[in-house]
């Protein structure tokens, strides 16, 4: 039997790899145990590689993703798999303030928030727009050699699988996304416009090439996803780095909306293995004990040139150069200081003339709010109340004073008030005062 | 050696190998070279200035021969396509060949900008702070991304002239 040969193989060159590094227990059955992963996943000979996360853990998936990114042999074909929990992902350089209602994702500064299940932000290390998970996105990720990507190499993969499981109508539309059509209007209407399911990003290394996608099969907020991608300070902040293209998404379980036959994520997972090894010959070996391997248990396997199985938060933790990525992700200065620069403004200036909204008539109209950020930290800033212009600049230059070099994800609103009652307190009375303070804290994610 | 067997390469040493992605070519000039020997850099001609990277960055040594400008190449610019921003580094920060200088985005596509030499960030280049298409227009010429001082100059012999260059580029 030529499968079990292979297996037997691989069990023995660790065996002889045991004697070199911490010691192995081969089994009889070839499978590993996830403690191995960093090893197999690194292995010179490790060409395939699938495997699916059992953390719903972003900042775990992220990093293990981009240890496979770093660390895979320069011509090994990954794929990987993987469900978040509720979290908003932005791209690289974008801005949280901007891209994000950063109020309900406000959970990242305690110790006691680490439990909390409300949803978390994310900053990745790809490029591109804001997107947000849940327990109904898929998540694929195809790292694969430099040299032979394309951008729609994976999408185009993806659509294939959905069309195995019946979802024929998805394809990749221009901007790298999987869109799906929408037949729904009658003879003589015009067809709505095409609901995206998928969305891109690409991180590219010197020989690799990173593409990892989301796929909303059957999300649960749906109709809801957009409130956590809508900033309460969208009409003030003008941003550097890359905004987000907002597109119309549906789940692409609404196909199957009036099928007797249940749509089941896992289906449309073993078809992105079987899809994914058509495109790069993996082993049919591989593909049978990838797409059994979800179950329960990490566990891995492992043949001549590839491995597959489960991976989860054990393996990200024990691997010290994971470790060190899930450290970078969430860390607020990765989240926020790595912001490119932008202006928030509560009135028309050069680089940003929109018309504003009307202040809160509990501020009085004369109030200005201008802030300048590189970094996450205040350069640059213009807050008054009063409308006598020399007072002004006077509340200005003493509020900036006490405001510059601040990062602004570290200003509490507590802090706000204390900031603007010392400073303006001496013209302003304390409730316009705390009306301010609340104001921009309300628009800059606290409250 | 089967293929098994030079994969079992320690884990370790491996991922010090691919830290410093450069280390064989940067090694090659080795420090024992005096300074005035053939192979130094200041008896170059000017058309050696410049060096390039396998990962398609440029260098070119200012006439004072201790700055150095760093870039993508043409090349670069062009697979990437529209360039929506670039991650300019901090004056002062240390970098070493192979570590990252900076960093572009692309079509959804973030790419690290990797220092073909080591030394310190002087500065980096404003003018694409508010105009990243500009690595588009000049990305050998005056969109240039970290302008660095070089800590040895004979680091820069051991990377690519332009004919090595395009050569690479070809193969791909």
């Amino acid at each position: 039997m030529p499968a079990l040969r292979r297996f037997l193989r691989a069990s023995h060159a660790f065996h002889w790899l045991s004697q070199h590094r911490s010691p192995i227990a081969v089994r009889w059955n070839s499978s590993f145990s996830a403690n191995q992963f960093a090893q197999l996943a690194s292995r010179q000979s490790s060409k395939h590689q699938i495997y699916q996360s059992l953390s719903s853990d972003p900042y775990v998936n992220l990093s293990i993703e981009h240890f496979l990114l770093e660390h895979a042999p320069a011509d090994s074909s990954i794929l990987f798999l993987y469900i978040n929990r509720p979290c908003v992902v932005i791209g690289r350089n974008q801005n949280p303030w901007l891209e994000t209602n950063l109020r309900v994702l406000h959970n990242d500064r305690d110790v006691a928030d680490h439990d909390s299940e409300n949803a978390l932000y994310v900053r990745r290390r790809s490029g591109g727009g804001a997107v947000f998970h849940d327990e109904g996105n898929l998540n694929y990720s195809v790292i694969s050699p430099r040299t032979s990507f394309t951008r729609d190499k994976h999408a185009e993969m993806v659509v294939r699988a959905l069309h195995r499981v019946g979802a024929t109508n998805t394809s990749v539309n221009d901007r790298h996304d999987i869109v799906m059509s929408l037949d729904g209007a009658s003879a003589g209407e015009q067809s709505p416009r095409p609901r995206k399911i998928s969305g891109s990003a690409f991180k590219l290394t010197r020989h690799r090439a990173l593409h990892h996608g989301t796929c909303l099969l059957d999300s649960p907020n749906i109709n809801s996803l957009g409130s956590f991608l809508r900033s309460p300070a969208q009409d003030y902040i003008k941003a550097k780095g890359v905004e987000s293209v907002r597109s119309p998404v549906a789940n692409v379980s609404s196909v199957f909306a009036d099928a007797s036959v249940p749509f089941g994520i896992q289906d449309v997972i073993a078809n992105i293995m079987g899809e994914f090894a058509r495109l790069y010959q993996t082993s049919p070996d591989a593909v049978r004990r990838a797409q059994r391997a979800y179950v329960h248990d990490p566990e891995l396997y492992a043949g001549d040139d590839w491995v597959v199985g489960a991976v989860g938060e054990a393996e990200g933790y024990q691997e010290p150069e994971i470790k060190k990525g899930i450290d970078e992700l969430r860390s607020l200065e990765w989240k926020y200081t790595q912001t490119p620069q932008f202006i928030f403004s509560t009135y028309p200036v050069e680089e940003d003339p929109r018309e504003r909204p009307a202040l809160p008539l509990s501020l009085p109209p004369s109030t200005r709010i201008f802030l300048r950020l590189k970094h996450g930290a205040i350069i640059e800033s213009h807050i008054s109340i009063s409308p006598d212009s020399s007072i002004a600049s006077e509340q200005a230059v003493r509020a900036h004073e006490a405001l510059k070099g601040r990062k602004l994800h570290e200003i509490q609103p507590t802090q706000w008030k204390e900031v603007l009652y010392e400073q303006l307190g001496a013209e302003e009375d304390a409730d316009t005062i705390e009306e301010l303070a609340r104001f921009i804290a309300t628009k800059l994610g606290w409250v | 050696m089967s293929p098994i067997a030079r994969s079992l390469r320690p884990f370790a040493s491996r991922l010090l190998a691919q830290k410093l992605p450069l280390s064989s070519v940067c090694r090659a000039a080795p420090a024992s070279f005096p300074r005035g020997s053939v192979r130094s850099f200041s008896q170059s001609p000017l058309s050696q200035l410049k060096k390039y990277t396998e990962s398609h960055e440029w260098i070119e040594l200012a006439a004072d021969g201790k700055t150095a400008k760093i870039g993508i190449t043409e090349y670069a610019a062009k697979s990437l396509g529209d360039v929506v921003f670039v991650e300019l580094p901090e004056v002062d920060l240390e970098v070493s060949a192979g570590e990252p200088v900076g960093a572009v985005e692309s079509v959804k596509s973030a790419s690290d900008v990797l220092s073909p030499v080591s030394g310190t960030v002087k500065q980096g280049n404003a003018v694409l702070d508010d105009n990243a298409k500009f690595i588009n227009q000049s990305p050998e010429g005056d969109a240039w991304i970290a302008e660095i001082e070089v800590k040895d100059v004979a680091e820069l012999d051991g990377l690519l002239d332009e004919a090595s260059y395009k050569a690479t580029i070809d193969e791909e």
